[in-house]
């Protein structure tokens, strides 16, 4: 298993075995080994609650899976560590499509097919909740595909403009 | 507790509201009543209440916005009174006066008052004449295809920049924009309008000075049917976004005994100038110079009002029961002072990093914090599933302490014991606001979140190695496989180690 947080380098790390603790014997990320510290982590008797050491002090974990995603309750922090099969494609959002946050309809339409956008440009701007939010590109390059037009129903999901370099 | 003259409540709401009612509904020995879509039909209030009663339809107007079928719902079941909460039929005031006129006790002002306060115009003029202070600022009607451009500028002109245009029927933000020059009005006002319309079905928009660098003060107000009515304090409400409040506290921490006693007793005034009954809160904006303008009444319970309720003591939904019951308040305003400080984050299911989206998804963990000082008001238990139905606001972490300093931490440590998984949230902003140096100090004003880059607030990361060793240790453990609630789906109480407690996400716990 492969494993990545929020942005898209993939870890993968190796766990040794001491009579049902395990600690942290490996780590790498996109294929590097990296240095780390000293990590074990045990069962406690609460199911979804781990004791885990780092580095000789001990903390409390809470942990739910959800679809791919571990959530990880760790020092008052919630994260997602997203486990992914060895040698999937990276990027699991796809080439460049931007898709609806949210079920909600498209208000104004600011781009053409065709047309250079420039990173954090408004390309949409969509109606959702009863709030307004602005669709922005994500990086500089080509409106490739333009699905929805002004006043249409999007359901999550659904890709809204497809980008190109 | 005197009897009150009705035994059985309905409450037409849902969500954490719902729930704090029927608790107190419960706690006055009353029997109380839920409504419920069928989106809702196993949520916490349903299994609350003593009783539950279906609305069929799929939208709002055919369920928790349908007068008629909630006023046969109390017909049918006994309940002799009806509580709005807040949004939805609350302050509207033609479902008052059906209630009324229906042989019902409704739990609320008097119709005459709520919309008399819910037009922003007679609203405005009210207090003109009662001689509260009022912001500069006029209403602007535009008739269908008639050139609204030069009746703007012209209105904008007078009025004065920076000004805001807000939905004269609205509330909650929506059809809310700020204009700090000329060459912004027309798009703003355009898209001020279409919110308005979209929302409220009336596309009329107020124009009204912007005070910038001013704070959200609004205090609370109790009035019986006897000509009684005190105000229990102010609250601070200036930390918001776009307009939306985001952590209230009270009292404020730049309110000093004169200025809350001129605030009192203006509230109070425009509390009489509509002959107000039960619970209220009037809004006023605090300019930096001292001087304090009304911005609007709400006729209703507040989210916030359990602030109020930890720093006074006194239960304001129980209040509300007694008032509507045609009680005296059995109060005066000597019997109302300030015991420490209080304060209240408001949880949301949305992603802070992404301009504040609502987020989806199911909470496949929900443990809320508890200990001394720490309320939690929640709609949500563990396995709910959060949707794109209704407003996202989870819960309201209220906390308690002798300082603002210690309310402060102590709301730190809760939001930092509140384990929401499987949703994102705004626990990490909130946790990181609580921390501050703007928040601590107690300066914030209406405008910061606006004026402020949301990436100060963002939390910092974990090693890497550290989550990932968790993530791969707890799929060895064969954690995915165990349901969060327990191998055999009983919750069990984390403090207790009791199974099967549905209230526990309900404690209260006053100090």
């Amino acid at each position: 298993m492969e494993w990545s947080i929020a942005e898209s380098t993939r870890y993968s790390v190796k766990l040794s075995d001491s009579e049902g603790t395990l600690n942290l014997a490996g780590l790498t990320a996109d294929g590097q080994e990296k240095t780390h510290g000293e990590i074990s982590i045990a069962r406690d008797a609460q199911a979804n609650r781990l004791l885990v050491e780092i580095d000789g002090s001990a903390h409390i974990a809470h942990v739910a899976k959800v679809g791919d995603d571990w959530w990880i309750h760790l020092d008052g922090r919630i994260h997602m560590v997203t486990g992914h099969e060895p040698g999937s494609s990276s990027d699991s959002s796809g080439e460049g499509g931007l898709t609806a946050p949210m079920p909600g309809t498209i208000l104004e339409v600011h781009v053409k097919e065709g047309q250079r956008v420039r990173e954090g440009q408004t390309l949409l701007v969509m109606e959702a909740m009863k709030m307004e939010h602005r669709i922005q590109a994500p990086k500089a390059g080509e409106v490739v595909a333009l699905n929805f037009s002004e006043g249409e129903r999007v359901d999550m999901g659904a890709t809204l403009v497809e980008l190109g370099d | 507790m005197t009897e009150l003259p009705f035994d059985a409540v309905l409450v037409a709401n849902r969500g954490e509201i719902a729930v704090r009612v029927l608790t107190a509904a419960r706690e006055a020995g009353l029997r109380g009543v839920a409504v419920f879509s069928d989106a809702d039909a196993k949520a916490l209030h349903v299994e609350l209440a003593d009783e539950a009663i279906h609305l069929p339809g799929q939208t709002l107007a055919e369920t928790y916005l349908n007068t008629d079928a909630i006023i046969a719902a109390a017909q049918s079941s006994g309940a002799q009174a009806i509580h709005p909460g807040y949004g939805f039929l609350s302050e509207r005031a033609d479902f008052a006066s059906a209630v009324k006129q229906a042989g019902l006790i409704w739990i609320g002002p008097p119709p005459e008052a709520i919309s008399t306060m819910g037009d922003k115009i007679s609203a405005r003029l009210k207090m003109m004449e009662s001689g509260v202070p009022v912001i500069p600022g006029e209403e602007l009607s535009v008739p269908d295809g008639a050139d609204h451009l030069g009746q703007l500028a012209a209105c904008a002109a007078r009025v004065g920049y920076p000004l805001l245009l807000k939905a004269s029927a609205g509330g909650g933000g929506k059809g809310m924009r700020a204009v700090s020059e000329p060459k912004m009005l027309r798009t703003e006002y355009e898209a001020a309008s279409r919110e308005a319309s979209a929302a409220f079905g009336d596309g009329t928009i107020y124009v009204e000075r912007l005070l910038v660098g001013a704070r959200h003060i609004e205090v609370q107000v109790l009035a019986d049917s006897h000509g009684n009515c005190i105000h229990l304090n102010e609250r601070d409400c200036s930390l918001q976004r776009r307009h939306q409040k985001v952590i209230e506290e009270a009292p404020s921490p730049v309110v000093n005994a004169e200025l809350r006693e001129a605030m009192g007793a203006a509230a109070v005034m425009a509390a009489k100038a509509v002959d107000y009954e039960g619970a209220g809160t009037v809004e006023f904006l605090l300019s930096d110079r001292g001087d304090f303008f009304f911005l609007e009444m709400n006729t209703r319970l507040q989210v916030e009002h359990p602030v109020t309720e930890m720093i006074t003591g006194v239960d304001l939904v129980l209040k509300q029961f007694e008032v509507a019951a045609g009680m005296t308040l059995g109060l005066t305003q000597s019997d109302i002072g300030i015991t420490g400080h209080s304060m209240e984050a408001r949880i949301y299911a949305e992603d802070p990093s992404k301009g504040f989206l609502p987020a989806i998804g199911d909470l496949a963990m929900w443990r809320a914090p508890a200990g001394p000082g720490i309320r939690v008001d929640t709609g949500v238990r563990e396995g709910d599933s959060v949707t794109v139905d209704f407003d996202p606001m989870l819960a309201k972490l209220v906390v308690h302490a002798p300082t603002r300093t210690a309310a402060a931490r102590r709301l730190y440590n809760a939001l930092s014991d509140l384990r929401a998984l499987g949703v994102i949230t705004n626990i990490g902003f909130l946790r990181q606001m609580t921390i501050h140096p703007d928040f601590v100090s107690g300066s914030i004003t209406t405008d910061y979140l606006d004026s402020t880059d949301i990436s100060e607030f963002a939390e910092p990361e974990h090693d890497p190695s550290t989550l990932v060793a968790i993530a791969a240790a707890a799929s060895r453990f064969g954690l995915d496989r165990v349901g969060v609630a327990g191998g055999d789906g009983t919750l069990v109480d984390e403090h207790t180690g009791h199974a099967g407690d549905p209230f526990r996400t309900l404690s209260r716990s006053f100090p």
